[in-house]
């Protein structure tokens, strides 16, 4: 199901991804050189693998991830506004990651803490919406709203206890999202998780499609909307999930990289929904490069991907405004 | 037995009922009308036999209970068609019309080549061809519904059900939909159920016709039968007063033509 343009567009998406990752691979505090590292310099081998590759393919996969997750929420909520957000995860992975830092020590403990609080508030949202027999996506809109409302108050109340110093700091820290800190070490469960729900997201495009059509209509045409839409949701919330724990939450490349790969294709083929990952990939690599690289201390991702994305949208309306 | 029987059908919203206790068949082969005033219950009538909503009352087709069918073998046996289609995203004419083959696929599966080119002949008999790669938005309502109408001939049921397929057509188009689910009824084993707006596409092209009013049964009627005083006494009650006539066009074809008094 490509068109000819589409695979263009996919060939282009994987190149820029590709280069930006390999920028990535060589930008940061720690100087890395082909050279020394062809000549087996072990210092520079031990940065290259444990903190650039995976800091790289963290960047990578998880943009890719949210561009895609972004591409199912806006379609299956049939709301173009469609996000995360809309169900309550990225309040929920806050509000776990503010609990993680203040009650545990751990190593580790915040991604975990966070993926408890993403998963938590996903399963309280997609069980209160399952109370409305009617099953209507509407209701987990409203159901995703309340559980954002009552994680936010959760995360306020935890910010109060926290110590200004340092606590408060790192949960400011941690939701404005960043790839620092990511090493070989702690990522291992969460991209796999992440992959998986991937792979299992792009073989059901079709029927992600037919959920975006009425209720009644897509039930006729043989979709088991209820739980159809319960799976297919749940799973690319849960790659959301995996990638959010890690980073903390990264704004915006969930919105913009499908509709960028809507302006770009047209259309709304699997070949668009690859567009959308490629293009989140490529946003969030090139903001994390922008945020080791522009001030001497790291800056929150979150700021670059706000930067350049919105021009870059901005661009797109003025290009398809213009065509008509 | 009759192909399609209704029995007790009694619907609602929100526990209002607005279709109370209807009870009516269908033949083998049958164009069946609803007509109705706005309001009437049309829609929730075909709602609830389609199973969108929940009923009290039974379905009956070949037999079959669709009550007790799993969603998968309902959406084989009948198709839906509504007053206007959902679609709110960017998406190919030709890719509307393949969705009409979801029941026959696998969760995993893509449409095959075969159904491809059966998309396409469907598209060519409601004189949409060379729209294929068209954006489905793009298109004006009454193309969307030929568009939907082709999507549905694909699913190969055996219960049509239409809600107010003709509305958003043009003159010409209003005939051409009617026309093609009379030469799609000529193969045995199938039936609609069709909502219609205009009178005279009711009393030309339907082989029975079922009058509904605030919610009940006023009466049927089959137009190449009945007389006309008869049928006047029971489109009266929806319409007013009325009066009925056949008209010989210059072909030779006899038609029924209502007028308001």
């Amino acid at each position: 199901m490509f068109t000819v343009k589409t695979k263009t567009l996919c060939v282009m998406g994987i190149i820029l991804l590709a280069a930006l990752a390999a920028v990535s691979l060589f930008v940061g505090k720690y100087p890395l050189s082909i050279k020394e590292l062809l000549s087996g310099n072990e210092l520079q081998r031990r940065v290259f693998w444990t903190l650039r590759a995976s800091r790289t393919y963290v960047g990578a996969i998880g943009g890719f991830a949210l561009g895609t997750a972004g591409f199912v929420y806006q379609t299956v909520f049939r709301n173009p506004l469609a996000a995360p957000d809309v169900i309550g995860v990225s309040s929920g992975a806050s509000a776990g990651a503010a609990a993680g830092i203040l009650f545990l020590s751990e190593a580790g403990a915040v991604t975990v803490s966070s993926f408890a609080g993403a998963l938590l508030a996903v399963v309280v949202v997609l069980g209160l919406s399952a109370l409305d027999r009617s099953g209507k996506s509407n209701t987990i809109v409203l159901a995703g709203i309340a559980v954002h409302a009552l994680a936010q108050t959760i995360l306020m109340c935890l910010k109060l206890t926290a110590d200004p110093e340092r606590q408060l700091a790192s949960i400011e820290y941690w939701i404005m999202g960043s790839l620092n800190g990511i090493n070989s070490y702690s990522i291992g469960g969460n991209i796999l998780l992440c992959l998986l729900c991937l792979g299992i997201l792009f073989p059901l495009h079709r029927q992600i499609i037919l959920l975006s059509g009425e209720e009644g209509e897509s039930r006729m045409l043989g979709v088991n909307v209820g739980s159809l839409r319960l799976f297919v949701l749940l799973t690319a919330t849960l790659a959301v999930s995996s990638v959010v724990s890690l980073t903390g939450l990264i704004s915006f490349i969930g919105l913009l990289a499908p509709h960028g790969a809507r302006l770009l294709t047209k259309d709304n083929r699997q070949g668009t929904m690859l567009l959308s990952g490629l293009l989140g990939g490529s946003l969030l690599i090139g903001a994390d490069i922008l945020a080791r690289s522009v001030a001497a201390s790291e800056l929150p991702v979150s700021i670059f991907t706000s930067l350049l994305g919105a021009p870059f949208l901005i661009l797109l309306i003025y290009r398809s405004a213009k065509k008509l | 037995m009759s192909f399609f029987t209704a029995t007790n059908i009694s619907a609602g919203y929100d526990g209002k009922p607005i279709v109370e206790r209807l009870s009516f068949f269908v033949d083998d082969g049958c164009l069946f009308g609803i007509l109705g005033a706005n309001g009437s219950g049309k829609t929730t009538l075909l709602k609830a036999v389609c199973g969108i909503l929940p009923h009290a009352g039974s379905c009956v087709l070949e037999g079959e209970m669709l009550e007790k069918m799993s969603p998968r073998k309902l959406s084989r046996c009948c198709s839906y068609i509504p007053q206007r289609s959902g679609i709110s995203i960017d998406i190919s004419v030709l890719d509307v019309v393949l969705m009409g083959f979801n029941p026959w696929l696998g969760l995993l599966e893509h449409p095959s080549a075969a159904m491809k080119e059966e998309g396409h002949r469907a598209l060519g008999l409601v004189g949409l061809e060379g729209k294929e790669e068209n954006n489905y938005l793009t298109l004006s309502e009454g193309q969307k519904q030929l568009c939907i109408l082709a999507r549905t001939l694909c699913g190969k049921a055996k219960l049509l059900l239409l809600d107010e397929p003709e509305s958003a057509l043009d003159f010409r188009f209003r005939f051409r939909m009617l026309e093609i689910l009379q030469i799609w009824l000529s193969d045995s084993g199938k039936a609609a159920l069709v909502t219609l707006h205009d009178p005279y596409l009711a009393l030309n092209y339907c082989d029975r016709l079922l009058l509904l009013s605030e919610g009940k049964i006023l009466g049927t009627i089959c137009p190449k039968t009945d007389s006309l005083d008869q049928m006047e006494k029971l489109l009266d009650q929806i319409y007013g007063k009325i009066s009925l006539s056949r008209l010989t066009d210059r072909s030779g074809r006899e038609h029924i033509v209502m007028l308001k008094e």
